[in-house]
């Protein structure tokens, strides 16, 4: 095989087009990533490059035949609170919240704010594949579907591995909000 | 505008050590650099407060650089509750130095020390902890624990909450010498039956040895309350009001609910440790160890007996950062020196490299702490629902000689084979003979034969967990009590068993399991800080490990007979 | 002489139930209530002791009596029944040199037919512009290359007309082609996709199915087939219909086969004649086999064969229930030897069909196969019922009797219900058999049991819905369903709806879920509401309508279903919210009265038996024994 052996590397660019607003399609899931993804973060706590990370969800989107919109929330760097605020930017009222270290959660505007449709907290375990089913699952929920729940994986040994580094990007990405912020409209290129 | 552009990755030649290096277990554990404007810092920062007290009409009306008006909560508690202000004025004038060289001079008694760190801000017990290097804080640990004899706790769960699983890994690791076991759950539905399994399991091993079950507090509330379990544990304290607010508690309110077990005779602790407000990303710019004191404080002030801390599920944390296990072995001092009971952590997945694990928990088992692990795993850790431990099953042999070789008490015994099948089994037979009593879900011939001689949940035949789940639910709704389970022991045939548990639910009468650092021995003599006080006092005192114990500590699987080599000491 | 205190105690194959009654001097009796615990072990052994047991000391202790207040203990008949259930596949679907793909990826690309050469994506930069390319891709294409390589294959001259991925990506391809063309994808045996023949592909718009592979003739015209060749394809027409995609590639020797699957031979003994049929004929074939042979006196099964495995096994459990600890007490009738006392007694054969992958498919395609379900009933005449009346005595210091035949107990018990008299006939469907009483006008009782009954629904509703989970199967048996529509509404299988103030758990969003009693569960599967409330009521009437039909066939006048008058249903799954009604449905057609019957009315369809018991009791009773 060719095409595996060395992955494209890609560039990811994030405009911002004006303050983020509510959508009226009902066909169409709002990703909503964190303060800090993609400037000053660049890729997840286990190195997948933030432009494939956006490009697999968006990707898992559109095989489903349904619309993306892509936000930044400034406000806060808690999962649940961008899932949520996204959520109830949607037209569909489905979201999917990111966080830069890749830590994701699909969120539905009618469920409290703590609650989910699913939750992916292990951000170590999270790679392309993963986030390609979280975008694909999405998008089932938004058309009314039943998709099964994407396998989440444990790892006891991910604690003395990951969980001190975690804490400091997440220390970092709140060094990142913007408390009066509100969420914008992102236009998101991802070249090679 | 972001954009993000692929980093170029160079390919540099490396040496065949570094490579040999690079493989160590210990290069996949996680490292990080200090940053103590944020907190993430062990114990030594410039951002934590500096000591001071002030009094007026015997109220505390500044602690630690801060004006009783701007006090928060935290502050409020432990001025209010925690803090002597009889002998604070006195204490807090005395150099830290000074209160560091009590701690490790043989010359001064544990009451002695006592009498002054009651008086101390939190700010001023963390400088006198600073001055201390590891050696020292385990000469402190081993002056201050409260109890005389060491003791050990344990996990048992089950991957698949399988309850005969919990009750013969129960059975094995009471006989093995554990104190105390706690199991979760992965379903929480099966709580009430691996409650009783871990219950009845336990007393099969060894009579009086104390259980729990760690759940959402309410129902943890309820199955001790109804003698199910038989300690409580896992109630949570948090160093800053941020984090305290974020799980919608307080000081207060987790005191009321110390009190509600208290009410009933139910012996119950606390949980902290460092580097969980790090953690939640609101340290509020305070180190790891500082916090951790305010929560120690906390627990005194709430009244509770003891803490379970050593950073326990946040042990990533002060284990990534320089200092971080001293800051942890520092903490467990801490909470001693402050009278509680200490159950000192050990309880997590810690470390890829054995070396780790085993310096890591050094500073609890050679000073010896109320129970040096607050959750060794008696099943393996892939069968850990508290998400692995720092030691499992596997590691059992490795533990007793470990014990053998530095003469200490770890709390733990080498068991012969013959001994751990015999008490499996018999835990096997009980719980299927209880339940049918009870008419919950059937346990097969099958399941017993599996269990007594399995090691993980994968050796066991699948239970139908339906028909466990609605089982369970009818123990919640037919009010099954501890009494009932005696009395079901009884009318199958298990006439011991169901002496033993009913002696360790008679324990609440008496209300001997509320002093500090209480365990039942195996003739249910309450032991605690009350009747085995510690009297360490140098060299020749204190807990020794000698005669029958000692013996029995130098017992290992494989040992060459010395009347003859050819053989090996049974 | 005073008021007797005595209870009646029906040990059931899964449920144990009591009734307390005080038996006055003239025979009158007075209800003081009524228990229900678990059967413990097999009913009629001493295991089964415990559990009745359980029953009196609730029943005692709801009424506040002491059970050294009780006369006597009235145990039935309980002649152990034990039932087992196998099922066979019968037919067998096999692809033959990877001639078709025709699974249904969820979203396939494009739209239209494409025909044209198979070539890898690989090779696609050296095809010759000439020839139209039905590219292949495998593992671990990005979406982006593939389309790039399309493009660029396409800007080169060459015709592509069709992809095939293995990858979930044909919608992304798709969207990428400068001109797009028909893709099928998760495809996971892609490699072995035959290259270089002669292949088409069609995708069907949304909602649509594909119509030129799902016709014999289309698939003749796109290969130019002889009419010879073409009667060769009409497998992998009909094996396509239905589908909004597909692959078809012409191979020298590819075929698609339909073949039964030799499963053995089932041998049925009749008092008269014995009778051997082939398990693959089906459900239909095996009961007319089967009436042909009534009364059944034991069946085996080919040895080696599924079906004589589990024969075997239910007639062994049975011996060994009854070995244990033989030779004490055996009611009136035994006697007839240890191999008759364990033969087969009654046969059910349901037709159903289990999804199951295609042979030599190569994207993982289901197809539903053919298979027979069997439920099998070994009954023994041999009880140990004296063992347990002797326990049950001593532990409560009062007398046990073992009262009469269960059917006839039954029966007693049933006319308790408002409404009913003699004649009467009882049907109890049960979990492991369904048992039909009758008593008619004259006094005379006859009784039968079949095999088969709610567990067999279980096991069809499992795997004709491939949930592959007892517990949720069981679930689907016995609660209505709904769809999830939003946090705050279901939609009942009926069409209502029903609105909720609390958001329902995210675990249940969106999908088909059963109304259990600790809320909605979500049922695992792909299929909608309306296609498993049909397979459920199926399962149901295959199992009890057929069943009752043929009990009440057995215990009617000369077989005349319409000389009964009233049918009473009893027992567990009487309590079912939709089987006492697709019963009475199918009984109406021959003018009968059903009901579920209501004991001594309030009981329900429950402890009719217990009842009848004491009711029975107190008629022996009055006249001429005072005490005992």
């Amino acid at each position: 095989m060719t095409t595996l052996d060395a992955p494209a590397e890609r560039t990811l660019t994030l405009r911002e087009t004006g303050p983020a607003t509510r959508g009226t399609r009902p066909d169409e899931v709002v990703i909503a990533v964190s303060p800090a993804f993609g400037d000053p973060f660049t890729q997840t706590i286990v190195g997948v490059p933030h432009a494939e990370v956006l490009r697999q969800l968006m990707a898992g989107i559109e095989e489903q035949g349904v619309g993306v919109r892509v936000v930044r929330v400034w406000g806060t760097a808690d999962l649940a609170a961008v899932s949520h605020i996204a959520a109830r930017l949607s037209g569909s009222g489905v979201s999917v919240g990111l966080l830069s270290r890749g830590t994701a959660m699909i969120h539905q505007k009618d469920l409290p704010r703590l609650s989910n449709l699913e939750l992916f907290p292990q951000s170590p375990l999270l790679d392309a594949p993963v986030f390609r089913a979280i975008g694909s699952n999405a998008a089932q929920y938004a058309k009314g579907q039943s998709p099964q729940p994407v396998p989440t994986r444990n790892d006891q040994m991910a604690r003395p591995r990951w969980q001190a580094k975690a804490a400091l990007l997440h220390l970092k990405e709140f060094e990142c909000i913007r408390a009066d912020a509100g969420p914008v409209e992102l236009e998101v290129t991802i070249s090679r | 505008m972001t954009a993000v552009a692929p980093r170029p990755t160079e390919q540099a030649r490396r040496s065949l050590r570094t490579e040999a290096l690079e493989a160590r277990p210990v290069n996949l554990d996680g490292f990080v650099e200090e940053w103590p404007e944020k907190g993430l810092v062990a114990m030594e920062s410039d951002f934590d407060p500096q000591p001071s007290v002030r009094v007026a009409d015997g109220v505390i009306t500044e602690l630690d650089g801060r004006a009783r008006a701007d006090f928060d909560f935290m502050d409020s508690f432990i001025a209010d509750h925690a803090i002597d202000v009889a002998t604070t004025e006195a204490s807090m004038a005395l150099p830290s130095v000074q209160i560091a060289r009590m701690l490790i001079d043989p010359g001064v008694s544990r009451a002695e020390v006592i009498a002054v760190t009651r008086g101390l801000t939190p700010a001023k017990v963390l400088d006198v902890v600073k001055l201390m290097n590891v050696v020292e804080i385990m000469q402190g640990m081993q002056k201050m624990r409260a109890r005389r004899t060491p003791a050990n706790q344990a996990h048992s769960t089950s991957a698949r909450d399988n309850p005969l699983q919990v009750a013969v890994d129960a059975a094995e690791g009471a006989l093995r010498g554990f104190a105390e076991l706690e199991t979760t759950l992965g379903v929480v539905r099966y709580a009430p039956l691996v409650a009783i399994a871990l219950q009845v399991g336990g007393q099969v091993g060894r009579g009086g040895v104390l259980t729990q079950c760690a759940l959402e507090e309410a129902t943890e509330l309820e199955l001790g309350m109804r003698g199910i379990t038989a300690y409580a544990e896992t109630i949570s304290i948090y160093g800053t009001e941020s984090v305290f607010v974020d799980g919608d508690d307080t000081p207060w309110s987790k005191t009321f609910l110390a009190s509600a077990y208290a009410s009933r005779g139910i012996k119950m602790r606390f949980t902290s440790g460092t580097g969980s407000e790090v953690q939640m990303g609101n340290a509020e710019g305070r180190s790891m160890l500082y916090l951790e004191i305010r929560c120690i404080l906390m627990a005194k002030g709430a009244g509770v007996q003891g803490l379970q801390n050593g950073s326990i599920s946040c042990i990533g944390v002060p284990g990534a950062v320089p200092g971080g296990i001293r800051a942890v072995a520092a903490e467990n001092l801490v909470a001693s020196m402050m009278d509680l009971e200490c159950a000192s952590g050990n309880d997590q997945s810690f470390s890829h490299s054995a070396m780790r694990r085993t310096a890591r928990m050094l500073p609890q088992l050679l000073p010896g702490t109320d129970f040096v692990c607050s959750g060794y795993s008696a099943v393996p850790n892939s069968d850990n629902m508290f998400a692995g431990s720092n030691f499992d099953t596997d590691d059992y042999d490795d533990w007793n000689t470990i014990q053998r070789d530095l003469q200490v008490d770890g709390g733990l015994r080498h068991v012969r084979e013959p001994e751990v099948l015999a008490v499996r089994a018999k835990a096997a037979r009980v719980l299927q003979a209880l339940f049918e009593h009870l008419e919950l879900p059937r346990i097969t011939d099958e399941e017993v034969e599996a269990a007594t001689y399995a090691n993980s949940s994968n050796d066991y035949p699948f239970r139908d967990v339906l028909a466990d789940l609605t089982g369970a639910q009818q123990v919640m709704d037919r009010g099954v009590t501890g009494l009932d389970l005696v009395r079901g022991l009884e009318a199958t045939g298990f006439h011991d068993v169901a002496e033993n548990l009913l002696t360790v639910l008679r324990q609440r009468v008496s209300g001997d399991l509320l002093q500090t650092a209480a365990v039942l021995t195996a003739d249910f003599t309450p032991l605690s800080a009350i009747n085995d006080a510690n009297d360490y006092a140098g060299p020749g005192t204190g807990y020794r490990l000698q005669g029958e114990r000692w013996e029995e500590l130098k017992k290992l699987r494989h040992v060459t007979s010395a009347t003859d080599p050819e053989t090996e000491v049974d | 002489m005073s008021d007797r205190l005595v209870v009646g105690v029906d040990i059931g194959n899964s449920t144990t139930e009591a009734c307390l009654a005080l038996v006055g001097p003239g025979g009158a009796v007075t209800h003081l209530g009524t228990a229900l615990t678990r059967t413990t072990g097999v009913k009629g052994t001493p295991a089964s002791t415990r559990g009745a047991l359980t029953a009196v000391g609730r029943v005692l202790a709801a009424a506040g009596r002491r059970s050294d207040e009780l006369d006597r203990v009235l145990l039935n008949e309980a002649t152990p029944v034990i039932s087992g259930l196998a099922m066979e596949t019968i037919t067998e679907t096999v692809i033959t040199e990877s001639t078709m793909i025709g699974h249904n990826p969820a979203t396939p690309g494009g739209e239209g037919l494409g025909v044209g050469t198979t070539v890898s994506v690989l090779d696609l930069a050296e095809h010759p512009v000439a020839e139209p390319a039905v590219v292949v891709v495998p593992p671990g294409w990005d979406f982006d290359d593939v389309a790039a390589a399309l493009n660029a294959a396409a800007a080169r001259g060459v015709p592509v007309v069709a992809a095939v991925l293995a990858g979930d990506d044909a919608v992304l391809v798709t969207n990428r082609l400068a001109r797009p063309v028909p893709v099928v994808d998760e495809v996971s045996a892609v490699e072995k996709v035959p290259l270089g023949m002669r292949a088409a592909v069609e995708v069907a718009a949304p909602g649509r199915t594909i119509r030129t592979l799902s016709n014999t003739y289309g698939i003749a015209t796109v290969f130019e087939l002889d009419p010879d060749q073409t009667r060769q394809v009409s497998p992998v027409a009909r094996a396509l219909t239905g589908n909004r995609s597909a692959v078809v590639v012409r191979t020298p020797a590819g075929d698609v086969t339909d073949r039964r699957i030799p499963v053995g031979v089932l041998e049925l003994r009749g008092e008269v004649r014995t009778t051997k049929v082939d398990v693959d004929a089906g459900a239909e074939a095996i009961m007319a086999a089967l009436a042909r042979v009534q009364p059944l006196r034991d069946a085996h099964g080919e040895p080696g064969t599924h079906v004589g495995g589990m024969l075997a096994a239910v007639r062994d459990t049975m011996a060994d229930t009854m070995g244990d600890g033989a030779g004490e007490g055996a009611g009136e009738g035994a006697g007839e030897g240890d191999a008759v006392d364990c033969a087969i007694r009654d046969v059910l054969a349901v037709d159903t069909f289990v999804p199951a992958e295609v042979r030599g498919g190569l994207a993982g395609e289901i197809t539903l196969e053919n298979a027979v379900g069997l439920a099998a009933m070994v009954r023994t005449s041999r009880s140990r019922m004296q063992a347990v009346a002797s326990q049950v005595a001593a532990e409560l210091g009062a007398e046990a009797v073992i009262g009469g035949v269960e059917g006839e107990m039954a029966v007693l018990g049933a006319l308790t219900t408002p409404g009913t008299r003699a004649p009467v006939v009882v049907v109890d469907l049960g979990g492991g058999s369904t048992d039909a009483a009758s008593l008619s006008a004259d006094g005379v009782c006859t009784a039968v049991h079949v095999a088969g009954a709610g567990e067999l629904v279980t096991k069809l509703v499992d795997s004709e819905l491939a949930l592959d989970d007892r517990e949720v199967a069981e679930l689907v048996k016995r609660w209505p369903l709904a769809k999830v529509e939003s946090f705050f509404h279901v939609r009942h299988e009926d069409g209502t709806v029903q609105f909720f103030d609390q958001p329902l758990p995210a675990h249940v969003f969106a999908r088909v879920v059963v109304l259990g009693p600790e809320g909605p569960v979500p049922i695992g599967t792909r299929h909608g509401l309306d296609a498993v409330r049909r397979v459920r009521r199926e399962a149901k009437r295959r199992v009890f309508v057929v069943n009752t039909l043929r009990a009440l066939r057995q215990v009617a006048p000369d077989g005349d279903l319409r000389r009964l008058e009233f049918v009473v249903l009893l027992g567990g799954s009487a309590l079912d919210f939709e089987i006492p009604d697709l019963v009475a449905d199918a009984l109406a057609e021959h003018g009968v009265v059903c009901g579920t019957g209501n004991v001594l009315g309030d009981q329900g369809p429950r402890n009719a038996v217990a009842s009848g018991l004491v009711a029975a009791h107190a008629q022996d009773a009055a006249p001429e024994r005072g005490s005992g």
